[in-house]
């Protein structure tokens, strides 16, 4: 069976700064893993390359054994979906923040069927109530909106999602929610930056940057 | 009814208000008024001898030619006036100008006026004139507006392509209120038109003798064409920038500014 990820990069860098070199990885379909090393190592340039938001690295990383960069980049994103540290949720209300991402794939014709019910879900996994759906975004909590910003990005039904440090800024409780919510409702692929105690202990495997070398080390849990 | 010399020296005559305002006010802005009147009595002149040549010569070849240089002079304006991104400027400015040009005043030329010759440079020069001064203006906002709206909330826009949108659809929202930024002011000042003030070529048409109905006839027509022109100037200026702003992967470019 192909890997969903196949990454071959000989040099990875931030802008013009070399960061880590020799990295050659496969992941396979439902796999956690966390990536972890000191700031300013490469670990969110390598999770930005995976998305066609990094082009600054040689070699090269297929999805589903095409190169990432042979895909139109809207249709890859919507298949591996980043969340980010500090999430940007807009001005309108929760309702409208979940709408539209939607829209941009309705017109691409794929199939929202079984929407609602998702939603419903998924609000009830990261125990939030329903009736935050008319609330404003902005009058949100920190944590509230970075649950509302995992809501968004699950119902895509990615296949890969990727975090960068979601609960840097969160409480132990909040952080919990997600972790749980994460690690028992996603059946994806998880690839995560995060310094948070409580998520390092139910990684699967774990990407290791340091002096400019990444190592792979399988089976944390 | 020609103004003399002379009254027009008297006129002139008027700027010492301001100018006595400034020196109580220790304003420093008397050697600007004198830099910026002097600059208009010089270009106004070199511009009206060289119009009424135009209008002697009634030369379709040399309407044309002129017209070319308005453009030309238009596109330069605006890459002088924003600060920003200014190496995608030209060919943007130039498509922009040129096509909302080349649409508005055939429409007009062909279909309203309908001047004998039919490059009358007496109909030609002041209509594109004042079709294009308002497209430059206009375009100049409305790329600043949506250049600014990127740049003030990147977030938004990483956070649109990164839940899959196209750079059309993360950039919407800011191309939106540049739009809304640029044209809003032109719808207001049309809707006030003739109650707050009337406009300046109206002025002009009735001062130079043409009956006050033939004046807001021509008036509503360049306001249509005005507006029909500021709105496609601005449309298909941000439509380009944005194309030549971010690359394949949607992602800003850096090498441009």
């Amino acid at each position: 069976m192909t890997d969903l990820l196949s990454i071959n990069v000989s040099r990875l860098f931030y802008e013009k700064k070399h960061l880590v070199s020799d990295i050659k990885l496969q992941v396979k379909k439902g796999e956690r893993i966390l990536i972890v090393g000191a700031t300013g190592s490469g670990k969110s340039s390598l999770l930005n390359a995976l998305n066609l938001m990094n082009q600054s690295y040689h070699g090269e990383i297929l999805f589903e054994g095409k190169a990432i960069t042979e895909y139109p980049p809207h249709i890859l994103r919507s298949r591996i979906v980043m969340v980010m540290q500090e999430p940007w949720l807009g001005e309108g209300t929760v309702q409208d923040v979940l709408d539209e991402p939607l829209a941009y794939l309705a017109t691409r014709k794929q199939d929202l069927g079984q929407r609602e019910q998702k939603i419903r879900e998924l609000f009830k996994a990261f125990e939030l109530s329903e009736s935050y759906l008319n609330q404003k975004a902005e009058q949100l909590s920190g944590g509230e909106k970075q649950r509302v910003a995992l809501i968004r990005a699950l119902q895509l039904n990615p296949e890969i999602l990727l975090l960068d440090e979601i609960s840097s800024a969160l409480d132990q409780k909040t952080s919990g929610i997600i972790s749980d919510c994460i690690f028992n409702n996603f059946p994806g692929t998880v690839i995560a930056i995060s310094h948070d105690p409580l998520w390092q202990d139910r990684w699967q495997r774990s990407w290791t940057i340091a002096g400019g070398t990444l190592t792979d080390n399988r089976e944390v849990k | 009814m020609d103004i003399s010399y002379l009254g027009l020296l008297f006129s002139m005559l008027l700027l010492v208000f301001p100018l006595i305002i400034f020196h109580t006010l220790k304003l420093k802005l008397s050697k600007q008024l004198m830099i910026s009147f002097g600059r208009m009595i010089g270009q106004l002149a070199i511009v009206g001898l060289w119009l009424q040549f135009l209008l002697d010569q009634e030369d379709w070849r040399l309407t044309l030619l002129w017209a070319g240089i308005m453009l030309i002079n238009a596109i330069f304006t605006v890459k002088g006036r924003l600060k920003s991104q200014r190496r995608i400027l030209l060919p943007v400015m130039f498509s922009a100008l040129g096509i909302a040009s080349l649409v508005v005043m055939p429409w007009i030329l062909f279909m309203v006026v309908r001047p004998d010759p039919f490059f009358s440079a007496k109909f030609v020069i002041p209509i594109y004139g004042m079709v294009l001064g308002n497209s430059m203006n206009s375009c100049a906002l409305a790329l600043e507006r949506f250049e600014s709206g990127l740049s003030d909330n990147w977030k938004a826009y990483y956070t649109r392509i990164s839940l899959g949108a196209s750079i059309w659809e993360a950039a919407l929202p800011p191309f939106r209120k540049a739009m809304q930024a640029s044209l809003m002011p032109q719808l207001l000042t049309i809707a006030s038109m003739g109650v707050v003030s009337l406009p300046g070529m109206m002025t002009g048409q009735i001062l130079g003798g043409s009956s006050a109905i033939v004046a807001i006839k021509y008036q509503m027509m360049v306001m249509a064409a005005i507006f029909s022109a500021v709105a496609l100037a601005d449309f298909i200026a941000i439509r380009l920038y944005l194309a030549k702003r971010f690359d394949k992967f949607y992602m800003p470019k850096k090498d441009i500014a």
